[in-house]
Formats: C-alpha cells, sequence, structure tokens
C-alpha cells in the first residue's frame, strides 16, 4: 500500500491524537478502541513504515468508519482522517485486497445499478413519478438510498413538488450517482466512470436546475464531481434549499402548527456542503424548532445504508445513541433530511417520538 | 501459552464477554499497545510493535468484569484495564501481554440525578460525553482537562487526574460520590454511599490513582454543578514568578478563583504568545472567577487590588477569555510537541515554601545535564497551601537518536534527572498524570519504607499480582 505524501503526513498527525475520541458515531456506538480516528491512523502507520501488511484485518478496519467528518470538524489543526481513509480504501481497490463484503456491494452496483442489488423500485414511488414529463426544467434526482429504502418519502417529495407546481421530472431510469462507489472505493476509475455516465444523461435531460433529494448525491455532485472534472451542465441544489426557497417564494403556503420539532442535520448536508439554515427556514415555518445537542456543523450522523449493508448492529446502535439526543431536548417530532438516516432511525424507534421527513413535515402542515 | 490453552482461555472469555466483544485481531492489539506515553510512540514510530495484550475484551458491566478477573485469575493471566488511552505514562499498556480489559462498552448514563448533583455513570464513559448530558440538563461536571475528549471517567479516576478548574472545584477525588469496584477476585464491591464520611478510611480514595493495580472501576456517581451566572476572565502580566507566587498566595487566603494559571517567562514567550497573543515579556497568569454575578464581581474588585500590590500589569479580560476558547487548542497535533521531539511533562506539586525551589533546581539541573533540552513550566493547579509545578522538556528532534534504544535511554536519563531533583526539594513523583511504566522505579524513593503499605494493599486484594503488572512500582 502506497499512501500519498499528503496522507502520510496526516496519518502521523492523528496517529498519536485522541482528541476527536468523542465525536466518533462508530465509537461511540461499538466502544471499540479501532473505531477512532487515531487508531485507524496508527495502524496505517505502520502500514506505511512496512512494519505490518495491509492486511485483511487493517482494511477491515478501514471500512469500520462511516466517512461523516465529524473528526476532521472536530480538528482545530485541519488533520483529515475522512481523507487517508477513503485513500486507504482505494488501495484496498488498487491491490486487489477488497473485503468480500465490499466486492458485493460493487457487483450489485454493476448489475443493478444499486448497491441492494434491487431491480424495481417500489410501486408507491413508481406511481408518483409514472406521469412526469420526459423532460424539464428541474429535475428531482431521488437517489438509491430513496428510491429502495424509503420510496413512500421520496413519493411524498415528488408530491411536494407538484404542489408547488414546480415544472420538473425524474428520470425513470435514474443512474447512480457514484456516491456509494466513492464510499466504498474512493477515486478508483470504476467510481469516475459512474459519475461520467450520470453526468451525461443528466446533462442530455437538459435540465436547469437538478434537486437532489439526498444530501448524499448533492455532495458527490458538488465535490467529487468537481475535483474529477467530471461536467454537469445543470445547477445542482439540495432538496432542503429548494424548498425553503418554495416557502420564500409563496409558492408554497405552509400553516405553522403548535408541535415542538427538532432536527437531525445530515453530516453530508451541514459538513461536506455547509448547509445549515434551510431546513431550519422549513421546519420554523411548520412549528417551533428545538436544537438537540450537536446540531449544525457539528451533527452527530444517525445512519449510513452503505455501512447497514455490512454492519447492520453498529449502525442501529448509531440511530438510537442519537434518539437519545432528541428524547432529551423534549421535542415531539424528529425531522430528517436524509434516507439513510431516516430509515435507520425508522428501524430504531420506539415510538415516543414522531419521526418524519422534511418533505412530510411540510406536507402536514399545507 | 500453547495453542490449545490459548484457545481455551479465549473461548471462556468469549463466553464472559460475548464472541463479538473478544477479540485477537492484530488491529485490536496494536491500538491498545500505544498510548500516549512517549516512548510507546517513539516506539510504532520507529516501525516497532509494542507489547501487547493477547486477548482484547470488552466487559458491558460489573457482572462481565468479573467473570473475566475470575478467568484471570485462575489462569494467572495478566489484566491490564484500558480506559481510552490517553494516559501520558504507559499505564495502560500492557507490557506483560495477556488480558487487556477496555472499559469503554461501560459507556452507560444511567441517571442524570439532579436532586443528588451527580450523573452515575458506566466509568468507559468519555468525560466529555457525561460533560454533555449534564448541559442537556443545564448543568456543568466543571472537569475541563486538555483530555476532556479523550479520556473516560475511569481513566481520571485511575491515575487521579485534574481539570483547569482546580482551585474552585477540585480535582477528579474531590468530585467523586460512591464507586462500584470489580477486584481482582471478581467480587463486586460499593464504597460508601457518600465521601467524607468517618466511617474509616475512604475506599474511594484506595482505589483513585491505583491505575488498576487493585481492581476495576466500573461504575461512579460524578458531581454535576449548576452552570455559573458569571464567568470573568483576568489576564496579567508579572515581573517575575516570584511576585506571582505570593500575590497567588495571598489570594487564595481570600477567595477561591475557578483558574489560576502561571506561565513562566519562556512558556509566556512561545505558547502565550502563538495562542493567546501575549507580545510582551515577563510571566503570564490568567485567572477566571466564576459563581453568582454579584460575588464574582466583588472577587474580581479583590483580585485586583491583591495583584497590584504584587506590581502585576493588568492585561485585562481579552487574554484570558482568548486561552479559555483556545484551552484545548494547545494539545491538538500542530500546537502541542510531537515526535520526532524528545518531550515529556514533570508535573510535581509543593507547598509555596518549596515550590520556586523545585522550579529552579529541576531547570538547572535539566538544562544543565542536558543541554540539548529545553524546559518550559506553567503552574496550573492552586490550593491555599501550594500549587503544581506543570514542567516540560523538550529535546527537539535533530538531538534525538534515531536509533529507538538510544531514545530510549535518552528520556529515562531526563526523567530520573528531573523526577529526583524534585523528590530532592520536596516535591512528589508525580501531581496528576500519574506513574505508570514510566515512573514506577521512583515511587520507592519517593516513599521509602511507606511504600510497604501500598505493597501490603496489593498483596491482599490481588495475591496472583494480576492487575497491570510493573505498574506504579508495584
Amino acid at each position: 500500500m502506497q499512501f500519498s505524501q499528503k496522507s502520510k503526513e496526516h496519518i502521523d498527525s492523528c496517529r498519536f491524537c485522541w482528541m476527536c475520541h468523542h465525536v466518533c458515531p462508530i465509537g461511540n456506538a461499538t466502544g471499540l478502541e479501532r473505531n477512532t480516528a487515531r487508531a485507524r491512523a496508527l495502524g496505517l502507520s505502520l502500514v506505511a513504515r512496512d512494519a505490518i501488511e495491509y492486511s485483511e484485518d487493517i482494511i477491515n478496519n478501514v471500512y469500520e468508519c462511516s466517512l461523516c467528518g465529524g473528526c476532521m470538524k472536530d480538528c482545530v489543526t485541519g488533520w483529515d482522517p475522512v481523507m487517508f481513509t477513503k485513500e486507504a480504501r482505494l488501495g484496498a481497490a488498487l491491490d486487489g485486497k477488497m473485503p468480500a463484503y465490499v466486492e458485493k456491494l460493487i457487483d450489485n452496483i454493476e448489475n443493478s445499478g444499486n448497491i441492494y442489488g434491487l431491480k424495481e423500485i417500489d410501486g408507491v414511488l413508481k406511481d408518483a413519478i409514472k406521469d412526469l414529463p420526459e423532460t424539464a426544467e428541474v429535475v428531482l434526482f431521488i437517489g438509491k438510498d430513496g428510491a429502495y429504502k424509503t420510496p413512500e418519502k421520496a413519493a411524498m417529495a415528488v408530491e411536494l413538488l407538484k404542489k408547488a407546481n414546480v415544472n420538473f421530472t425524474v428520470n425513470k431510469y435514474e443512474p447512480n450517482s457514484g456516491y456509494d462507489l466513492d464510499f466504498l472505493i474512493g477515486a478508483a476509475d470504476e467510481a469516475k466512470k459512474t459519475m461520467t455516465e450520470t453526468a451525461d444523461v443528466l446533462n442530455k435531460m437538459g435540465a436547469k436546475t437538478v434537486v437532489c433529494y439526498d444530501p448524499a448525491d448533492a455532495k458527490v455532485f458538488l465535490r467529487e464531481y468537481k475535483e474529477y472534472g467530471i461536467n454537469l451542465d445543470a445547477q445542482v441544489v439540495t432538496f432542503t434549499s429548494f424548498v425553503a426557497g418554495l416557502i420564500k417564494d409563496g409558492k408554497l403556503s405552509v400553516k405553522k402548527s403548535d408541535k415542538v420539532l427538532t432536527f437531525q442535520d445530515p453530516a453530508l448536508l451541514a459538513r461536506d456542503l455547509e448547509e445549515t439554515e434551510p431546513a431550519r427556514e422549513i421546519l420554523s415555518a411548520c412549528g417551533e424548532v428545538k436544537e438537540m445537542l450537536l446540531s449544525r456543523k457539528d451533527t452527530m450522523l444517525a445512519g449510513n445504508l452503505v455501512m447497514n449493508e455490512y454492519m447492520p448492529k453498529v449502525m442501529q446502535e448509531v440511530a438510537l445513541s442519537r434518539w437519545i439526543n432528541a428524547k432529551n431536548v423534549d421535542a415531539k417530532v424528529l425531522v430528517t433530511a436524509s434516507p439513510a438516516e431516516y430509515a435507520l432511525l425508522n428501524e430504531t424507534n420506539d415510538g415516543s417520538i414522531e419521526l418524519v421527513t422534511i418533505e412530510e413535515a411540510v406536507l402536514k402542515c399545507l | 501459552m500453547t495453542d490449545f490453552l490459548f484457545d481455551v482461555i479465549a473461548t471462556e472469555l468469549e463466553d464472559a464477554v460475548g464472541k463479538e466483544n473478544c477479540s485477537t485481531r492484530a488491529i485490536d492489539k496494536i491500538t491498545h499497545s500505544v498510548d500516549y506515553f512517549w516512548l510507546s510512540r517513539m516506539w510504532a514510530d520507529r516501525g516497532l510493535r509494542m507489547p501487547e495484550g493477547d486477548f482484547i475484551v470488552a466487559p458491558k458491566d460489573a457482572k462481565e468484569t468479573s467473570a473475566v478477573l475470575k478467568i484471570a485469575n485462575y489462569y494467572k493471566i495478566p489484566v491490564t484495564t484500558w480506559g481510552a488511552g490517553g494516559g501520558t505514562q504507559g499505564g495502560a499498556i500492557p507490557v506483560c501481554g495477556g488480558i487487556v480489559l477496555d472499559t469503554k462498552r461501560m459507556n452507560k448514563i444511567y441517571d442524570v440525578n439532579e436532586q443528588g448533583m451527580y450523573i452515575e455513570c458506566g466509568t468507559g464513559s468519555i468525560y466529555k460525553h457525561i460533560e454533555w448530558a449534564a448541559n442537556e440538563k443545564g448543568y456543568a461536571t466543571m472537569h475541563y482537562p486538555s483530555s476532556l475528549t479523550c479520556s473516560t471517567v475511569g481513566g481520571f479516576l485511575a491515575h487521579r487526574g485534574i481539570g483547569v478548574s482546580s482551585t474552585k472545584y477540585g480535582k477528579i477525588d474531590d468530585m467523586v460520590l460512591q464507586m462500584e469496584v470489580v477486584l481482582p477476585n471478581g467480587d463486586i464491591i460499593e464504597t460508601s454511599p457518600a465521601p467524607k464520611h468517618a466511617a474509616g478510611p475512604d475506599l474511594n480514595q484506595i482505589f483513585i490513582g491505583s491505575e488498576g493495580t487493585l481492581g476495576v472501576m466500573t461504575k461512579a456517581q460524578m458531581r454535576i454543578y449548576e452552570q455559573p451566572e458569571s464567568r470573568q476572565f483576568r489576564g496579567f502580566l508579572f515581573h517575575n514568578m516570584t511576585d506571582a507566587f505570593n500575590a497567588g498566595r495571598e489570594l487564595l487566603q481570600k477567595f477561591k478563583p475557578s483558574v489560576m494559571r502561571l506561565y513562566d517567562e519562556a512558556e509566556t514567550a512561545t505558547l502565550i504568545k502563538k495562542i493567546v497573543g501575549v507580545e510582551k515579556k515577563g510571566a503570564f497568569m490568567n485567572i477566571a472567577i466564576e459563581g453568582v454575578k454579584e460575588m464574582a464581581d466583588l472577587e474580581m474588585k479583590i483580585l485586583l487590588e491583591t495583584f497590584g500590590k504584587y506590581g502585576a500589569e493588568d492585561l485585562g479580560s481579552e487574554y484570558g477569555e482568548k486561552w479559555w476558547k483556545e484551552k484545548i487548542t494547545f494539545f491538538y497535533p500542530g500546537h502541542m510537541m510531537d515526535i520526532p521531539q524528545c518531550f515529556g511533562t514533570m508535573d510535581t506539586i509543593a507547598p509555596y515554601d518549596k515550590i520556586e525551589k523545585i522550579y529552579w533546581a529541576m531547570k538547572e539541573a535539566i538544562e544543565t545535564n542536558f543541554p540539548q533540552a529545553r524546559f518550559i513550566a506553567h503552574f496550573s493547579h492552586w490550593y491555599e497551601w501550594g500549587c503544581m509545578i506543570y514542567d516540560r522538556f523538550i529535546v527537539d528532534g535533530k538531538d534525538v537518536p534515531q536509533d529507538p534504544h538510544e531514545a530510549f535511554r535518552l528520556h529515562q536519563e531526563i526523567w530520573n534527572c528531573g523526577v529526583r531533583t524534585a523528590l530532592a526539594n520536596g516535591g512528589v513523583v508525580n501531581d496528576h498524570h500519574g506513574v505508570g511504566i514510566k515512573l514506577g522505579r521512583l515511587m520507592k524513593e519517593q516513599y521509602g519504607p511507606a511504600m510497604q503499605v501500598f505493597e501490603g494493599i496489593k498483596k491482599q486484594l490481588d495475591p496472583n499480582g494480576i492487575m497491570n503488572p510493573f505498574k506504579l512500582g508495584l
């Protein structure tokens, strides 16, 4: 395994530093020392020194990270465990050392376009999009988690845009944004190839705006595509910022309820895309917003569906930890803006607080 | 150990804590072999493997901890308790192999008790997490060491840690009410329901600071406090440290600030200049006063009058506020000493009649015997009777041997020189980082025949000597 000079520098800085220990959602959930940025860095620093092999064991540890960026956000110096973790994943792919569970997910993407190996989207979502035009000014990009894991909620997003009379469509054969591949193998050729193909599809649709229902897709469109020089003609916006704009422009008339809401900031939205306020603008129109512990850029991950494919028990613990914060703030409704987080919070919901997606929250107040 | 016996023990441990919580994976062994101790870091930096545990086990509570210790006792296997690994003294390094008992699964927060003003939690809780739990209810733990985010409740108790607001709120041993402890034989005990009693010696104080040599603390009730109505800062610049010590001592006869930190001229000119922005020469001192606003205002008046008598220049509140904001920044890589430098903090404590003498003696001893080393210090925990020195030696990378054995030797020689000088002048082996493997050899030099008290307790509680061998000089 050959690390770049930049990665080596970050690895060596993190290997003896514990300062971000408390913000790792995986480490907090498992209580395992190896699930810390410093542990991963220490292992990789020994690999870089040829003191240990880049073995299956070390590689598995590299995949026990959600890339949520909590550690990076916490570091006042600016060291970046996400960067070297992604490079280590790329290295495993290039060396032909990917764990079997990663290979399986990549095979699924190759064969079916999504990590789940599913070919058909749910009927509810299919029905919701069937009458939409082939082309429109706005393309709503649902993403794979929304399409396959929370299709009813994705259908609500479609319904919301219809109610706002937005000239939009959804690609019935929506391609993969490349988020999953970027998560699993970083800047590998397969990921870039998928992203290039997806950019071609979107460009051919001729839309002016691509609205990303899932912050994960917005993140790769706005960051990795640019980094890899992949051109998207349309302007990419997040679903939350788009809906906030619809409310501001009076296209959605929202009636304020007496409900107390708290918002689970998706890490990719708050940290990678630095977007925290549009969701609050939306929810302030719907009710009273109370902030739970660790909000905005300090948010704590509540779940990742890629990892859920190979670490489901840990993902349940991650979601359960976040429920504790939501309950402590005395909110009646927890609102999500990420299909992955909705899916995992829903799976672990004991029913004491209502869980809704942001489009659902708005629909209830129309 | 034969492969057969290894499997026997592994399966028994798996039975005790669950298969997924008993690991023999290389990554687990490696990550539990290097803590914040400079020697372990240097060893890893040179591409060498530190001594590793054979089994990394993570019990979820006292019952599972008890089962692990019973197995360890039966097979006479060493047990090294690991909190989060942020210790500087090598106390969590499994130098004899065996079992590493990681406490972090014992991270449950059982109760934020607003009536009793404490949080009951597993000792594997990261301290910052219990601070968050207190904050969610409007309270604070007031335990703010630089390692707040990196260390567990048990880790702080194990080496008697301290935070920056110690003058008002005390050390970790002042912040704990009751504890649950698993003895080496597996018995689960509870210390008395309240501290400060006359029902014999305080059991808490036997286990606090024992660094995993006498048992495993599994649950604790940690005090919480109301958030202060007012927290006010004031920075001062003293002409010399003698004036600062006299001013600090006089102030503490009148009231207790929360933070008191005096930096020697060398640290003022380096760290304080870099992080806080003080450009002037002298000894910088930061004071924080907190509590009810009316009282804090009065205390501020007394502070200004008292320090004014000793010629301290009043730098206003700006530097103090900046220091409070950046108090943890000092410890991030890039701001903190790091490999390839060789460094260490020889924190010691003494009454006011000795403390300055110790400082100058240590500075002279280090700088004379090791001209390649710099010696800097601050004085960060103050009491009515004395204060502690957080003194550090730093050898720049160019003067540190690349050969790990030579680097090891240099490190040990500097430590021997510094701590022996402290002892000779009325100091102690350590103030709040603990002893670990780093300073064990010097414990007998401090205690002499008094060491038999510790040895007697150890022998009674841990006759097989399985608990954290070669730590604390036991």
